[in-house]
């Protein structure tokens, strides 16, 4: 992908999940010599008729996790819709259990995970995109590779050395990797440094900038959008994350997403608390997603506009 | 594959400094690359080499023993793997094409939409975001037989529905609703393709009289295929490393058979749910059969490695010049 | 709390940048020794696999004597974990001191494997005498020689049956009265769907699995050489034929449909305690459920049926019991050990959890102690524990792998009606058995 489809493509991705967009794909001509007013109405009924049957899908079950999690726990096994009585008392006594441990974990798997990427892949991201030398290219196809392929290749001899460093059992086996890059973070960055004039940078370089005063003070500001959405994409990728510290955990460190699975079965199958419990796990992350929509669609753009 | 092209503009200040500066040059590109070397050969290589050596032996983290081609020979015969197989293929022919399709489908709805196609696009998009363990056990709990809320709506309205998370025959195709469930990611990368195409285009057409359809298929289809085409590559690589959904869904479902004192075959109900990675975890971290694990790993890096390839390949068609 | 230190992390990371990256023996240091002296302060970490309230408090309840006897030792415990959690944590290397599981068929692997620590010099040195324990009880807490764990308290498994729902008819004794009685019990619905089951064959009936019910048939699990023996043993076939029968006479659907409906095992919601079943074989420990869940509920126990041609060993039954070992790589295996030996063998320490739990205690003498209260139907399992035909499930090197796969097969291929010809399967299901068996190095 060169440079400036790369460019054109992120904007219109932005715009396409920012604003609505500005026209119907179509085209709406002042008067088309084929379609008649009435058949467009029509098509623009039926658009928006199953555009918001869509939405009740997709939102339904979302709708259901919240009315079951303030049921009693006979109801929830009633196959009743409505909850007789309001238990807003179930969340607190999620939250009273082992959920407080749980959300601790996640938060330094999480936050540490992601501050470590940072520091770790902008200065690859930065050489790939603005250094060149001789094995850049393969170095890239490198890059590329290890984010494509599935982390269970090699899972059992990594396991085997943390276990040789007594870490297993813990979350560090997952944290302390990121400090030596993330592929998927470094590729991302890449996409967007590219973009980036050079003409900038050239020009701090004359004034005497060494290259890593550059990168800090004139490149990383102007790329503000894609650290934002590969921050976000670290902190929910080690937020969701459920094989990592399934293979290295143990329950004494183990994040939501792996208690969260468990709930079911060390709850007695009290469906309120569970649906309580998961819900407690979405919301944060619908709240991220609302206050920084535009941070997400740009990343998301990036990963796909590339091929 | 690593033609360097370097066509654009050369450093600007090549020759006048001399080897010194050459040398600097070359240890700062080393500086910045420093992290991801290290983490590459840390991280990658060596545990891809490690895995080699480990699926000749039998090794369960206490005592190593080398046992030449023993697992290999297991794996042909071994009825799990094979099902596992079966189940992740499943997954791939099946799960994939659908989000690709019904991705673009919405992509091509929201980009018709005028009035509210920004609150359209943010509720198709936000399953995805719901993290996938949570969303797995709502869907269970969802779609549970007896006393799910769907089952209970569909009771009422008469209409019969399968034991999905609990029936073997039903399991996969209730991920693969999961899968719709989540389009968002395929759902905006089409969404920013559909939008992309040029106006002028359709107003062209339109101008000619092509219909919806025929716009769709002549000017839409050609324009967005090659992101269609990545779409279902990049998707076909994470159904490869399907797991989580799978695990989540086998556990939740089974429920009260997870407990202490029971052991339960993986991949409830019937081993439906058991993908390939997840059959390499219960070799590996279950059973402690790690030299076995090792084969699977191997296995799969074959396969996953061909449709990276493939991606590399396409990458390639679309990119040349600048960067990549 | 061994939370790692900084300093572990920073040798981990320095190593690994130094590439010191080949790794021949993960899981820490095996072997005994080392870690502090009982008497010194220490942390003692137990995991346990019991979750109902009453099952934690109970627990918790005979930890206090241990902590009054070492006020220096603040004993942690942590319920509700599966061998999973345990295994991994000791093979990883980081695990915690004192371990139990009710899995008693995993004993083979633990022992064989070392995972869990050989026993034997300690109850030597400490002159224990395993005599205490009942022959059964002796058996499964060792593997080929090696002692690796000792028993906590023991389930025996016998038929509860609702007295309202039997309308005055006797426990069956043999199978094929089990079989008449069940038909004769069943209500069911118009429609065909059971409102009543007299007996559940099937193997997804909580309770149901395998292990318990082929026990009655008298089948012998695995060869002298320890491989899979379910082709060789006619009483496989006929246990099979058994389960199949009864349940094709309810409808495999209707069963499966009332097994959907039914509630949770270890809740009020239990099927045999909300009188939906007549008859079921569970464990001893269902007359605490009853007596915390369905307090009204009246109901008898008795010896589980035997099949029609082992009516000489009506009285005895199947019986395992949870196990509790100490993992390689505990950090404070002295500590550990005085814990493992007061809870395994003091009397009032086990009779007070075989009261809160309503388990078998698995010593002699808290056996006779006049200080078990248990509910009156609790004496049969009493009786089978102690009957000469009671039997248990031997282990094998890759754990009760022998067990899940015969529990699946039953429960995938033959109870669905995938495979036809029981000899067929079985012989599979044999090759299979061995040649996991193989993998693992068995």
């Amino acid at each position: 992908m060169t440079g400036t489809a790369a460019r054109a493509l992120t904007r219109t991705a932005a715009r396409a999940l920012t604003r609505t967009a500005t026209a119907p794909a179509g085209g709406r001509p002042r008067r088309g010599p084929g379609g008649p007013r009435g058949r467009r109405a029509l098509l623009w009924v039926a658009a928006h008729a199953v555009a918001i049957a869509l939405s009740l899908m997709f939102l339904a079950p979302l709708l259901f996790m919240f009315l079951t999690a303030v049921m009693s726990d006979e109801q929830t096994l009633s196959g009743d819709l409505w909850p007789a009585h309001w238990q807003w008392g179930n969340f607190t006594e999620v939250l009273s259990g082992d959920m407080a441990r749980w959300l601790g974990n996640s938060l330094l798997y999480a936050v540490l995970g992601t501050l470590f990427m940072l520091l770790s892949s902008v200065p690859v991201a930065y050489a790939l995109a603005r250094f060149r030398f001789r094995g850049r290219k393969v170095a890239f196809v490198l890059v590329i590779t290890t984010m494509m392929l599935p982390p269970q290749i090699t899972v059992v001899p990594l396991y085997i050395v943390w276990a040789r460093f007594e870490l297993t059992g813990t979350l560090w086996p997952l944290i302390l990797p990121l400090l030596f890059g993330d592929a998927f973070s470094i590729f991302l960055l890449r996409q967007f440094l590219v973009t980036i004039p050079r003409d900038y940078a050239d020009a701090a370089r004359v004034d005497g900038c060494g290259e890593f005063t550059t990168m800090v003070r004139v490149v990383l500001p102007m790329a503000r959008p894609a650290l934002a959405a590969v921050a976000l994409f670290q902190f929910f990728y080690c937020w969701n994350d459920y094989y990592g510290p399934l293979v290295y955990a143990k329950p004494d460190a183990w994040p939501l997403a792996v208690g969260i699975a468990t709930f079911r079965a060390a709850h007695n199958v009290e469906w309120n608390l569970t649906m309580a419990a998961t819900l407690l796990t979405v919301l944060p992350v619908i709240v991220v997603f609302l206050l920084a929509q535009r941070v997400f669609v740009q990343g998301i753009t990036l990963t796909g506009v590339k091929g | 594959m690593a033609a360097v092209t370097g066509a654009s503009a050369a450093a600007p200040r090549g020759r006048t400094a001399g080897a010194r500066a050459r040398r600097h040059r070359r240890l700062r590109v080393l500086a910045f690359l420093s992290p991801w070397l290290i983490g590459f050969t840390l991280f990658f290589g060596y545990p891809l080499l490690a895995t080699v050596y480990f699926s000749f032996t039998r090794y369960d983290l206490f005592n190593l023993e080398y046992v030449g081609l023993t697992n290999y020979r297991y794996l042909f015969g071994d009825q799990d793997a094979r099902r596992s197989m079966l189940n992740t293929l499943w997954l791939v022919t099946l799960m994939v094409p659908l989000r690709v399709l019904f991705g673009l489908g919405a992509a091509q709805l929201l980009a018709h939409l005028k009035r509210g196609g920004g609150l359209f696009r943010s509720i198709f998009y936000l399953p995805y975001l719901v993290p996938p363990v949570s969303a797995t056990v709502a869907f269970v709990f969802v779609l549970n037989p007896g006393t799910g809320p769907v089952d209970h709506l569909a009771d009422l309205a008469g209409i019969p529905l399968p034991d999905w998370f609990n029936d073997p025959d039903w399991s996969k195709p209730g991920l693969a609703l999961l899968g719709l469930w989540a389009v968002g990611d395929v759902m905006i990368i089409l969404l920013a393709a559909v939008l992309d195409v040029p106006r002028q285009l359709y107003e062209a057409a339109e101008i000619d009289g092509a219909g919806p359809w025929q716009r769709f298929r002549h000017i839409t289809l050609p324009t967005v295929s090659p992101v269609l085409a990545f779409a279902a590559v990049t998707g076909v690589i994470q159904t490869l490393q399907y797991f989580t959904q799978a695990m989540v869904a086998g556990k939740v479902a089974a429920g009260q058979s997870d407990q202490p004192g029971t052991q339960l075959a993986p991949g409830y109900p019937g081993g439906s749910t058991l993908t390939f990675p997840q059959y390499l975890y219960d070799e590996g971290f279950r059973q402690f059969n790690m030299g076995y694990a090792c084969v699977l790993a191997l296995l799969l890096f074959a396969v996953a490695m061909l449709f990276t390839l493939l991606l590399l390949r396409q990458f390639h068609s679309f990119a040349d010049g600048e960067a990549s | 709390m061994r939370t790692p230190t900084p300093r572990r992390i920073t040798v981990a990371l320095a190593a690994l940048g130094l590439g010191l990256t080949s790794a021949c023996t993960a899981g820490g240091g095996g072997g005994t020794g080392g870690g502090p002296k009982t008497d010194e302060k220490q942390t003692l970490q137990v995991w346990h696999g019991w979750s109902a309230d009453h099952e934690v408090k109970g627990f918790e309840d005979a930890v206090d004597g241990f902590r009054k006897l070492h006020p220096n030792i603040t004993v942690k415990v942590t319920g509700n974990q599966t061998d999973d959690q345990i295994t991994n944590a000791i093979r990883g290397g980081n695990p915690p001191d004192v371990v139990a599981s009710f899995t008693t068929d995993n004993l083979g692997q633990f022992c064989q494997s070392g995972a869990w620590q050989e026993l034997t010099p300690r109850l030597r040195e400490d002159g224990v005498d395993l005599n205490m324990f009942p022959k059964a009880v002796q058996d499964y807490t060792q593997f080929k020689g090696r002692r690796c764990a000792l028993p906590l308290l023991a389930d025996a498994y016998g038929l509860y049956y609702n007295t309202a729902l039997m309308k005055g008819n006797a426990p069956p004794k043999t199978m094929s009265e089990l079989t008449a009685l069940a038909k004769k019990l069943t209500v069911r619905a118009p429609d065909g769907t059971i409102k009543v089951a007299g007996f559940m064959p099937s193997v997804q009936y909580y309770e149901h699995t395998p292990q318990h019910i082929a026990t009655s048939f008298g089948v012998k699990w695995l060869t002298p050489a320890g491989t899979a023996n379910f082709s060789k043993d006619p009483a496989f076939k006929a246990y099979l034929k058994w389960e199949k029968d009864l349940l094709d006479w309810y409808g495999y659907d209707n069963a499966k449909k009332f097994m959907r409906s039914m509630g949770q095992e270890f809740e009020a919601s239990n099927p045999f305690q909300k009188g939906k079943v007549a008859m079921a074989v569970d464990g001893e420990w269902r007359t605490k459920f009853i007596q915390k869940e369905a307090p009204a509920l009246d109901y008898g126990t008795a010896p589980p049926p035997v099949s029609d041609d082992r009516a000489a060993q009506y009285g005895g039954g199947f019986t395992l019991g949870t196990i509790m070992g100490i993992p390689r790589g505990s950090k404070h295996a002295e500590a550990a050990w005085a814990f493992v030996k007061y809870l395994a063998t003091d009397t009032g320490s086990l009779v007070t959890m075989a009261n809160a739990l309503g388990n078998v205690p698995s010593t002699l003498p808290a056996l006779s102690s006049p200080g078990l209260k248990l509910p009156a139907q609790f004496g049969t399992f009493l009786n089978v524990f102690k009957h000469p035909a009671t039997t248990t499930s031997p282990s094998s090197p890759n754990g009760g792998d022998y067990l899940v796969q015969l529990q699946r097969f039953v429960q995938d291929e033959w109870e669905t009606g995938k495979v036809k010809d029981p000899d067929q399967g079985l012989r599979d299901l044999d090759a299979k058995v061995d040649k996991a068996l193989e993998l693992a190095g068995g």
